[in-house]
């Protein structure tokens, strides 16, 4: 018998909880994919059908969720997470159920599973750009801020070892929880301007990230002479901080809104056609599109759903993404992805400054980055 | 711990193992933490001398090859991690008696390779700086010995106290620009020597 019926994927993306902001681009990222994909004739004539729940943004709820896609709904492959503690959650079963997992965000590395996909950049793709950039524009002395849970803790570890070597300074090291309100970052916000770094090293995430900022301009730090640097304030946060607030911060991430690209147009005009506005499109929310993309791909060429084949096929296929052409590292399920700086001009927009000239290849168990890897050198990007 | 994560990719690793999934599996896994990684099988002769960390089968058998070449392996020990596919008795008394450092299971994960890697080099380092220590503090009771022993002979000519002949052996490795060791050697010998004339 034929099955002319629809290829079912998991999503897994909270749209409440302290992380929802950020998910809410992956899940809008990953459907718009959905959509293009069957627009375009489905795979193999058949569409997608996504099963979606909401784990709202509560680490264990990830893992019974991925359960529950695999086992209730017969499930083989899932698209999800944002934190790296959901991940971990996730991890076990997909192994166990030998199910394929596609994880299109950022994370600290050292990991690699036969039945997880790493779309998202890793130390070695934005910190040590960042890194360089930080010190060679701003200056030697880093402050670093973060949300306390282990992503933070490894890209700082990262991060103050590209310092150090720079010949630079770590001035003090935070790490808050994740609801911390905006209050709470005033105490820190004053030890920062007490200590006058040249810049500050930011890896709080979510609802926090929003206060953070915030707290830093009403006690008067402005990005524009001592900027917030991130690997994870996106588009979205910006959003939400405000123009003023965010003026002057920096950024590195695979990708921008504001690249100037066809395939980048042509995800930005599908967009807007779909969800009104580009407002929330975040560089995470730009890799879970691209992979579910590469899935299709994969998934034209096995025709079936089955972990095994679909990795076999992922690994070393390409796909023209909105940052520019990324592909799947057959040696660690990671992807080579682009490294960009941006930084916030005043009307709130990313402004890229600086750019690696080709994409990175992912070394997701690199323990002390070379800052002087000409690899990671960016020049600088003129604007039209 | 830092030094041994620092210096990871330096290390050259051998894997002694079937080619079969946990053969590969493994290889992989090395080569994707990024370490020059070579792979045997059967158990050759002997290992190249750059090898500083090897995976090794362990199981029930006897595995007298592996002991052979084992023991013709340069002068600096092996950091050794134990491949094992059964944890019963048997096997487990194989991996001390080999002086495994640490072990991974089979099937062979990805995860727990480098965690085992990290743990045998750095409970391998802990051995050889134990071992050094060891030799050290051996050397130096030995010449504490000595030099007690010669105090004793020196106080029992003499009729002086210990500090006196402390000093009297001190005065003369100072004058003969040598160790207290040495002089305390040369007076036990003498000694030796001039209660055996004594005897006959």
């Amino acid at each position: 018998m034929i099955n002319k019926g629809p290829w079912r994927v998991g999503v897994l993306f909270s749209t409440s909880g302290v992380t929802s902001i950020i998910e809410k681009s992956q899940l809008k990222g990953a459907m718009l994919a959905i959509d293009e994909i069957n627009a375009a004739g489905g795979v193999r004539g058949r569409p997608i059908e996504p099963v979606c729940y909401n784990p709202n943004s509560v680490v264990a709820r990830y893992g019974e969720l991925a359960e529950q896609l695999i086992r209730e709904d017969r499930i083989d492959v899932i698209f999800g997470c944002y934190m790296s503690s959901s991940r971990k959650e996730v991890l076990p079963i997909v192994e166990r159920r030998n199910a394929l997992f596609f994880y299109p965000t950022l994370y600290e590395g050292f990991e690699y599973s036969p039945n997880v996909m790493y779309g998202g950049a890793i130390p070695n793709q934005n910190s040590v750009p960042l890194g360089n950039h930080l010190m060679e524009t701003y200056g030697r002395r880093i402050y670093f801020v973060g949300s306390d849970y282990v992503y933070p803790r490894e890209s700082n570890r990262v991060m103050r070892h590209v310092i150090r070597q720079g010949g630079g300074e770590v001035l003090g090291e935070e790490y808050l929880p994740l609801r911390t309100t905006t209050a709470t970052f005033k105490d820190v916000v004053a030890r920062i301007m007490e200590a006058k770094p040249d810049a500050i090293f930011s890896t709080v995430v979510g609802q926090g990230c929003i206060n953070f900022y915030r707290a830093y301009y009403e006690a008067g730090g402005r990005g524009m002479e001592r900027p917030i640097a991130s690997l994870t304030t996106n588009e979205a946060e910006i959003e939400q901080i405000g123009p003023e607030a965010s003026a002057g911060h920096i950024t590195a991430a695979p990708y921008f809104r504001n690249l100037e690209s066809a395939a980048n147009r042509r995800f930005l005009a599908s967009y807007t056609e779909k969800y009104g506005s580009t407002a929330d499109v975040t560089s995470c929310g730009e890799a879970a599109y691209s992979q579910m993309h590469l899935f299709a791909i994969a998934l034209e060429e096995t025709g079936e759903m089955d972990a095994d084949a679909l990795r076999a096929s992922l690994q070393g296929t390409s796909f023209d993404a909105p940052q520019g052409t990324i592909s799947v590292d057959p040696e660690n399920n990671h992807t080579y992805l682009h490294a960009l700086i941006a930084r916030v001009d005043e009307k709130g927009e990313f402004v890229i400054a600086h750019k690696v000239r080709q994409s990175i290849k992912p070394d997701p168990y690199l323990v002390y980055p070379a800052l002087n890897d000409w690899k990671f050198r960016t020049q600088k990007v003129v604007s039209s | 711990m830092t030094d041994v994560l620092d210096s990871l990719r330096d290390l050259n690793v051998a894997v002694l193992h079937r080619r079969d999934a946990t053969g590969d599996e493994l290889l992989q896994q090395v080569h994707r933490i990024g370490c020059p990684v070579e792979s045997h099988w059967p158990v050759p002769e002997s290992l190249p001398d750059k090898v500083d960390l090897l995976f090794t089968e362990v199981n029930e058998e006897s595995q007298t090859d592996l002991h052979r070449m084992l023991e013709r392996a340069r002068r600096v020990p092996l950091t050794l991690v134990a491949i094992i596919g059964y944890e019963n008795p048997s096997v487990l008394s194989a991996v001390q008696k080999i002086g495994a450092h640490a072990i991974v299971t089979k099937p062979v994960r990805a995860a727990g390779v480098l965690s085992a890697m990290v743990m045998a080099r750095h409970y391998w380092a802990d051995r050889c700086r134990f071992n050094r220590d060891l030799e050290k503090m051996r050397t130096r009771l030995d010449s504490l010995q000595k030099v007690n022993d010669a105090k004793f002979i020196l106080m029992r000519h003499h009729g002086i106290d210990d500090k006196e002949a402390y000093s009297i052996i001190r005065k003369q490795a100072m004058s003969k620009r040598t160790t207290t060791i040495e002089i305390a050697q040369s007076i036990i010998n003498a000694d030796g020597i001039l209660r055996n004339f004594r005897s006959d």
